[in-house]
């Protein structure tokens, strides 16, 4: 209903390719924790990474509304592999609207999944507090040496370039810190072992430790000490890309329970006819569709050029917050079988929880969503 | 070469159908729609024989309503390189039967001059399974139904056909029409950037009153039911019982 026809096609496009391809997958790559880089190969050829790209640069020049969808679409399938569209969509935004000619020449290998990325801000004093980062680029003739150490970063055992937040001046707070794009096959570059995580479990999260890492002039992004700007200028985005990432999952969740209910019988009756059951589905259905209603109303106002601040936290916070509560509600919904690995329910719940932590916790939105209350009034 | 795919917009298969409560047909208002899939392998095959080289134009056309136009935008974004929307009715309820349809095709096909019709087999609502046949007829051309492998060979077309018993191959002089079955390819996902190119191509549009074509229906819906739902099966306590059950109720021993 909210959406056009472009919109309503590239969803059924995404929607098939997941249907067969990746939700199927979901079991095995979770088990086995794995790459699928066979998956990301496939995506790369039907341009599902790189969705804003303007057709100039190579990409299909979409709106954030049709990346919200298909966000959602490949989080139904599987969350690891939205989020991997999510983090290519942030570099390959960054670099459209900071690189020079020279580095955005690097957009058709990242679209292709040819150059895996990496968006490296998280260190082990710096979470929430992005202004304690340590890691330091001083300057070096025409470059810079790069110090210091990160944790957490999404595809660090498997990526080939660095998006790096660095200090580049110690007095000046938020105004001195600017990002290098580093190659991490390079050396001073260390890799830390692959992290074990309680869901996501197909999306390879580590630790990279820089050691006199020379970079030429060509590595800062955009303008000097203005890196901590340009992370907030896509924090939006990002937002409406995990909060439609929450959504998915939920929906998977919403479609599993109804299937299910509508199979299993007790008491001599399909379990989908006890009224407690049928409340927990419709409290699923309603706070899914609010929740998706709410990453539509953030996305339509970035692409319109409104104050989309507000909007995008409280997508961001609700979708993942529901995104736990009614993956658990399937898990009821399955009784014993939702608790026990290989049913999909059971992988849902644990995906869902890092999407109340990464991209802002939702303390942090809930901390955005009343300064802005406060800064700039109640009304809607 | 150039061929020709016709294409019909039908209720999405993923949907559940329901029957309009006064009977008179399924509920097409509000429904999600896509392009029938057996039309989908068909003009696979078409862009499939292009990429080859063996096609050099592959042209679509679709008969209905104005909103037929999404299905054909999907046609270009699959790789169609023109698209025709015979424009025959404004309401979304009238299902133009085969046989128009064949002779519509017909006309279209006088303009377009092409050496090779490739249609679905029939179509996921109705099940009709007569246009290809029916305009195959009305053409005088060959006809190669239910393919599961299609060559071009010098002139000709070799059409596998899956029939009782195994497989069939026929060699069909050009022009011919051939109708696709399940097993003959698997149609390709649409990427992401061909959907923004297509919106930027035209849709060539006529008016079915230019074509000259009687139209009028030829069938009557007496009324529309839902399948009958399945009983509940019986449990039964022995193989004796079982054996008397199939002899005498089932009648099947
Ligand atoms: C799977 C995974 C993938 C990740 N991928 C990346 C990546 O690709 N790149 C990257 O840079 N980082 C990544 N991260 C890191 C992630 O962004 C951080 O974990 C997140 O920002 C939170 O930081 P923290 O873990 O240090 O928690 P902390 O900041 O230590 O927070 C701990 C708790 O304190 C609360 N808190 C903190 N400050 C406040 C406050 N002012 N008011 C109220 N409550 C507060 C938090 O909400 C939280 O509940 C990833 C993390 C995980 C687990």
């Amino acid at each position: 209903m909210f959406l056009n026809e472009t919109q309503e096609e590239v969803r059924s496009t995404t929607r098939s390719f997941v249907n067969d391809v990746v939700r199927p997958a979901a079991e095995a790559l979770d088990r086995e924790e794995r790459f699928p880089a066979e998956i990301y190969d496939e995506m790369g050829k039907l341009g599902l990474f790189g969705i804003a790209v303007p057709e100039e640069l190579g990409g299909p020049g979409f709106d954030t509304l049709t990346y919200a969808v298909v966000m959602e679409e490949l989080s139904r399938g599987y969350a690891c592999v939205a989020d991997q569209c999510g983090l290519v969509e942030l570099i390959s935004t960054l670099l459209v609207r900071h690189g020079t000619p020279e580095q955005r020449k690097m957009l058709p290998d990242v679209m292709a999944m040819k150059r895996k990325v990496a968006y490296c801000i998280t260190e082990p004093e710096a979470g929430t507090d992005v202004s304690g980062i340590r890691t330091t680029a001083v300057r070096d003739g025409d470059g810079w040496v790069l110090n210091g150490g990160k944790i957490w970063i999404h595809n660090a055992p498997v990526a080939d370039t660095g998006f790096v937040l660095a200090r580049t001046d110690k007095e000046a707070g938020n105004r001195g810190m600017s990002i290098f794009i580093v190659d991490l096959h390079a050396k001073g570059v260390e890799r830390g072992p692959k992290e074990h995580k309680m869901g996501q479990r197909a999306s390879q999260v580590g630790a990279l430790d820089f050691q006199d890492v020379r970079l030429g002039p060509d590595a800062l992004l955009g303008e000097m000490n203005r890196g901590f700007h340009m992370m907030l200028s896509v924090l939006d985005k990002g937002r409406v890309g995990i909060a439609a990432l929450a959504v998915g999952i939920a929906q998977a969740g919403l479609e599993a329970a109804v299937d299910y209910a509508g199979t299993r019988k007790q008491f001599c009756k399909h379990i989908s006819e006890f009224q407690g059951v049928q409340w927990l589905l419709a409290d699923m259905a309603k706070d899914i569709e609010a929740a998706r209603l709410l990453v539509y109303s953030a996305a339509m106002k970035i692409d319109r050029g409104l104050d989309a601040t507000r909007a995008c936290s409280m997508a961001k916070c609700f979708a993942g917050d529901i995104a736990v509560a009614r993956t658990a509600d399937a898990v009821q919904v399955f009784g014993g079988s939702g608790y026990i690995r290989g049913f999909e329910v059971e992988r849902l719940y644990r995906d869902a929880k890092i999407t109340q932590i990464y991209e802002g916790t939702n303390q942090i939105q809930r901390m955005i969503i009343a300064r802005e209350l406060l800064r700039k009034g109640a009304s809607a | 070469m150039k061929i020709l795919v016709p294409v019909k917009r039908v209720v999405d298969y993923n949907v559940r159908v329901r029957v309009r409560p006064d009977g008179s047909g399924v509920e097409l208002s509000n429904v999600k729609m896509s392009m029938n899939p057996f039309d989908e392998i068909a003009l696979e095959e078409a862009v499939r024989l292009k990429e080859k080289g063996v096609a050099t134009e592959v042209v679509v056309v679709s008969i209905g309503v104005p909103q037929v136009k999404d299905t054909l935008r999907t046609a270009l974004a699959m790789g169609a390189d023109r698209t025709i929307l015979v424009h025959a009715t404004d309401d979304v309820n009238q299902d133009i039967e085969p046989l128009a349809i064949a002779k519509i095709l017909a006309k279209i096909v006088d303009a377009e001059k092409p050496q090779l019709v490739i249609a679905g087999k029939q179509a996921i609502d109705n099940d009709m399974n007569a246009t290809g046949q029916m305009l195959a007829a009305a053409l005088g051309w060959g006809q190669g139904t239910y393919a599961s492998a299609v060559e071009i060979d010098e002139g000709a077309v070799l059409v596998t056909r899956e029939v009782d018993g195994g497989l069939q191959t026929l060699r069909l002089k050009l022009p011919a029409v051939v109708t696709t079955d399940l097993r003959l390819n698997q149609p390709r996902y649409v990427a992401l950037p061909a959907i923004m190119k297509a919106r930027k191509k035209t849709i060539e549009e006529i008016d079915l009153a230019a074509l000259g074509v009687d139209s009028a229906p030829r069938l009557t819906v007496l009324s529309t039911v839902e399948p009958a739902k399945r009983q509940a099966g019986v449990k039964v306590h022995s193989v004796d019982e079982l054996i008397s059950k199939l002899k005498n109720e089932a009648g099947v021993l």
